[in-house]
């Protein structure tokens, strides 16, 4: 009998089955037959099936395992966001991978079924092996090929990355010791020292992840020396796990240090923006620069939880909480389409460190590619039509709704000094002769335009907002 | 709904001319020659009774609860602005060389749309929106068709710009939290917003603040004295297509925020910042006169009397402010307002004629330094002769439509700055004579044997210019109709 209901309980899991099943027909077939376009078909229809499935079978609420997974809208929007930031990368990877691609492919996999595990649940442990699962895979990833940049790459993101596990493991240990429990359920409260311990640490833990502020080093050079496609893969995927995870543990488990993890979130916010787009100002390596504006825009991130920290201290009401929750979702959605599409687009230049003026006169070779790639730097700066503007408006219309609204004037004048650097890329494509040489095949212009296209569209369904409130209340439980 | 309609197919069109290829020039001379008549007829059938005031709020719902929608209206000021921008968007596409490509094309017919939304817009939240979109494609058409440093000119431009349009969304934000705090929704409608009961119910700091930010982002555009330098670098640099449109079209972006936006909340202007505007316009007049009295580039020269010409603007703004909190006769500050709306409509039209005719000298002598040319009237006189219509009627011949515009000011302004007015005739003065000495150094005098043979005006250029000319004549000689629809329009909302 307990067999019977242990088997129907596999019905949720089923996009993990088929990404997981998926994941050990690729490595059985590496051992007979070597083709790159064979093994990204096979994954990105894995991924197809896991979306489509999610998106369609996945809305009912439902809670397993006592209450340690939670199946509903919030976690679901997650999941889908992981698998397009999974399937957005997997076809131009095909141009960059040439060594046992057929490892690339399952660890890409792999990573996903963790970020899946982690977008539906709600128990400290769980979502700490799920994040684990992220982090181990995107070590390998980021290393992989084996040059001396991408080596560099992977060994500072992995002692970083270990340092900020053992973190997040004392962090657990000192929320158990206050709340005597692994679940993050928000009436689990109590105001002892040993809960601002546990907050301190697990920001720090999980903030490595995200590249916040003080925590940001590793990001830089980590983005810059990876392959183009697993750089898009880190700053969108990868960090938006860690994002959720925070939404789950700050907003949810920590609603009663409210106050404690707004002042925190505030401050790092601001420096994290800054200082973000202050460094990016300089920089000539377009990929440091656009990791810099990813630390921005992790900055931005973080006001959420400025936000509803706010909302939550003040009793100011869960409609507020939601909208602030809500913004987020949005700015995730888009986020991923800017950046990855951005990351990606330096596949269009052969060298692998990419400098601005490499993209010197790319609007004389591939027109449609200068197209694409301007609207997503305009959507990155946050300039109105496309979805960038949309999810900043949307942040900073929450921000002054929980009359926080110096922080919104912050807000605003970063995002105004971080046009001047995407436009000074945006000119320089348009400015002079092709002086290099491009990669401009279908691999390295397909996804730049379908990320621009999917941005633009973005940029004027100003509705999805109103759907997202509905679906954040999701984060609290069924 | 008609004009939501008439906007929306407007810019999905403009959009269009990315595609066109190596039809785009032809493509965006039909759309923009189309949609002018469509807004004429459109127009006419809503202002023949030339009562300007707003009589046409359409919407589309967006966001109810944050009280956002794309919503237009339609002033008799608007009209004639949206009426401006179109006309010489057609000018400056007509003048545009086909080797520029689509992009070129696309980007002129972007600003024109975003102009044209801007104008419209009955929404804070999308005329910051539109007025971004203005910023982008002429950043662009700058920063990859100028000519020398077009990177950092453009790039100075965008900063001014930018840093003003900032801060305008600044002050809308203000506006829109105390509107909250106030009423308990959000809306973000200018109506609603830019009242003069809202902005008193505000705290002191924060009411300097929302007409600080709201007067930075417009004197940048228009521009006034000490926020200009982005101007001449970025007329000079610009292909002249893009001249005309910066000229023409965008400098009525500074005169609308103005007039358009924050004339409902004229009466609650602090009277610290209507003198301060009224000393700035009195010094830009002055200052950009002498400036371009010493310019050696025709461009150039042109580029600070457009910023002169614009400093009526900025005085008929800050003087009627303070008629109207001191209680002047009401014939007098709605003289001095319509003065300036005529002088923003006027200004636009004149300039674009001015550089249209600089145009075709520079193609056909491919000189702009004023020193190079010299007695050009003996080989091309039908040029020379529209070159010379044109600085006359820069400098307000009577007869002309800019002396309407500045009589009204001059005559409006003078209870409020009696006899500081003298300043104003001063630079009226140098106005009049650096057109006057460009107009001997250029076109009349022995001829600069240098030039070798030069063609006089095709019939194509010819045409273009009799049609800006006749509307400049028309406007100074007959201007009842669209001074009454101006006149109209600020008594009734002021």
């Amino acid at each position: 009998m307990f067999f019977i209901a242990g088997y129907a309980t596999l019905q949720y899991f089923v996009p993990e089955l088929i990404l997981g099943i998926a994941g050990f027909i690729i490595l059985a077939l590496g051992m007979f037959i070597v083709s790159r376009r064979l093994y990204a078909g096979v994954t990105f229809g894995s991924l197809a099936v896991a979306f489509i499935i999610e998106l369609f079978f996945m809305n009912n609420p439902y809670s397993l395992f006592g209450g340690t997974i939670l199946i509903n809208n919030f976690g679901t929007y997650f999941a889908l966001l992981f698998l397009i930031s999974a399937m957005l990368i997997t076809v131009p990877s095909i141009m960059n991978i040439s060594h046992k691609p057929e490892i690339f492919y399952a660890l890409l996999l792999f990573v996903t079924i963790g970020m899946l595990i982690a977008a539906s649940s709600t128990n400290l442990i769980i979502l700490f092996v799920a994040f684990e699962a992220v982090s181990t895979g995107t070590y390998v990833m980021s290393g992989f090929h084996k040059t001396d940049r991408t080596l560099e790459a992977s060994t500072k993101y992995f002692f970083t990355g270990a340092v900020s596990t053992s973190i997040i493991v004392m962090g657990l240990s000192y929320y158990f010791e206050a709340t005597g429990s692994f679940s993050i359920t928000p009436q689990v409260i109590s105001s002892n020292q040993a809960m601002l311990v546990a907050l301190l640490l697990l920001m720090i833990g999980f903030g490595f992840k995200m590249a916040i502020f003080p925590m940001h080093q590793w990001a830089i050079d980590t983005y810059d020396g990876s392959e183009n496609s697993v750089s898009a893969f880190l700053s969108t995927g990868s960090k938006l796990v860690a994002f959720m995870i925070m939404m789950r543990i700050f907003i949810s488990g920590f609603s009663g240090e409210a106050y404690d993890y707004y002042l925190i979130f505030t401050i790092l916010a601001i420096v994290t923006m800054t200082y973000g787009n202050l460094s990016a100002l300089s920089q000539t390596n377009l990929k440091r620069l656009l990791a810099y504006s990813s630390i921005a825009q992790a900055g931005y991130l973080i006001l959420v939880f400025s936000a509803a920290g706010f909302a939550q201290d003040n009793s100011l009401g869960n409609t507020l909480v939601y909208d602030a929750v809500a913004a987020g979702m949005i700015y995730s959605l888009v986020y991923i389409f800017m950046k990855g599409g951005a990351f990606l687009a330096m596949n269009l230049s052969p060298n692998p460190k990419v400098q601005i003026s490499d993209l010197s006169g790319l609007a004389k070779k591939s027109p449609v590619a200068a197209i694409s790639l301007s609207i997503l730097l305009l959507s990155l700066a946050g300039i109105p039509f496309t979805g960038g503007f949309v999810s900043k408006l949307f942040l900073f219309l929450v921000l002054i709704e929980v009359k926080l609204w110096w922080l919104a004037v912050i807000a605003i004048l970063n995002s105004a000094i971080s046009v001047f650097y995407y436009l000074r890329v945006i000119l320089v494509i348009y400015r002079g002769q092709p002086a290099e040489e491009f990669r401009i095949t279908r691999l390295s212009t397909i996804p730049i335009v379908v990320c621009a296209i999917i941005v633009i569209a973005l940029g004027v369904y100003f509705q999805l907002f109103q759907t997202l409130v509905g679906f954040a209340s999701g984060l609290f439980g069924v | 709904m008609l004009l939501l309609y008439l906007y929306i197919s407007l810019f999905v069109l403009t959009v269009g001319t990315f595609f066109g290829g190596k039809y785009a020039k032809p493509y965006a001379l039909i759309v923009t020659g189309l949609y002018f008549l469509i807004f004429l007829i459109y127009f006419i059938s809503k202002f023949y009774t030339l009562n300007g005031v707003f009589n046409s709020m359409q919407s589309i719902p967006i966001s109810s609860y944050y009280g956002f929608d794309f919503s237009l209206q339609l002033s008799g000021f608007s009209a004639l602005l949206v009426l401006l921008s179109v006309a010489v968007t057609f000018i400056a596409v007509y003048i545009s060389g086909t080797r520029y490509g689509k992009v070129f094309f696309g980007l002129e017919m972007l600003t024109m749309a975003g102009l044209v939304g801007l104008l419209l817009s009955a929404n804070v939240l999308f005329f910051y929106i539109f007025w971004e979109v203005v910023l982008i494609p002429v950043y662009l058409l700058i920063g990859v068709f100028g000519k020398k440093n077009a990177d950092s000119i453009s790039l100075k431009f965008f900063v001014y710009t930018h840093i003003g349009s900032v801060l305008m969304l600044l002050s809308f934000f203000s506006l829109y939290t105390y509107q909250y705090e106030n009423t308990g929704t959000f809306t973000m409608s200018i109506s609603a917003l830019l009242t003069p009961s809202l902005i008193n119910s505000m705290p002191v700091f924060w009411r300097g603040f929302v007409f600080f930010g709201l007067f930075v982002a417009f004197l940048v555009k228009l521009p006034t004295f000490p926020l200009h330098s982005w101007l001449p670098d970025s007329y000079e640099s610009a292909p002249y297509p893009v001249t005309i449109i910066l000229a023409g079209a965008l400098s009525i972006m500074g005169g609308f925020g103005l007039f358009g936006i924050m004339l409902p909340v004229i009466s609650v202007v602090p009277a610290s910042f209507s003198t301060v505007l009224i000393i700035l316009g009195i010094v830009s007049l002055i200052y950009f006169s002498l400036a371009a009295m010493s310019q050696p580039s025709m461009k150039r020269m042109m580029a600070y009397a457009s910023a002169a010409a614009m400093g009526f603007v900025t005085i008929s703004f800050g003087t009627s402010a303070l008629e109207i909190q001191n209680s002047v006769y009401s014939a007098n500050y709605i003289l001095d307002v319509t003065g300036g709306m005529y002088q923003i409509l006027v200004h636009g039209l004149i300039m674009a004629f001015i550089f249209a005719s600089l145009y075709y000298i520079s193609r056909s002598t491919g000189k702009e330094m004023i020193g190079s040319l010299g007695g050009i009237f003996r080989e091309a006189p039908i040029l020379s002769a529209f070159l010379l219509a044109a600085l006359l009627a820069s400098l307000g011949l009577p007869g002309m439509a800019g002396f309407v515009a500045e009589f009204s000011v001059l005559a409006g302004i003078f209870p409020e700055v009696g006899m500081w007015i003298m300043l104003i005739i001063f630079a009226m003065l140098i106005t009049a004579s650096y057109h006057i000495w460009m107009a001997q150094r250029t076109l009349f005098g022995p001829y600069n044997e240098n030039l070798g043979n030069i063609s006089d005006s095709t019939p194509g250029s010819s045409v273009i210019l009799t049609i800006i000319m006749m509307a400049i004549i028309i406007l100074g000689v007959f201007p009842h109709y669209a001074f009454q629809l101006l006149s109209s329009y600020a008594s009734g909302v002021i």
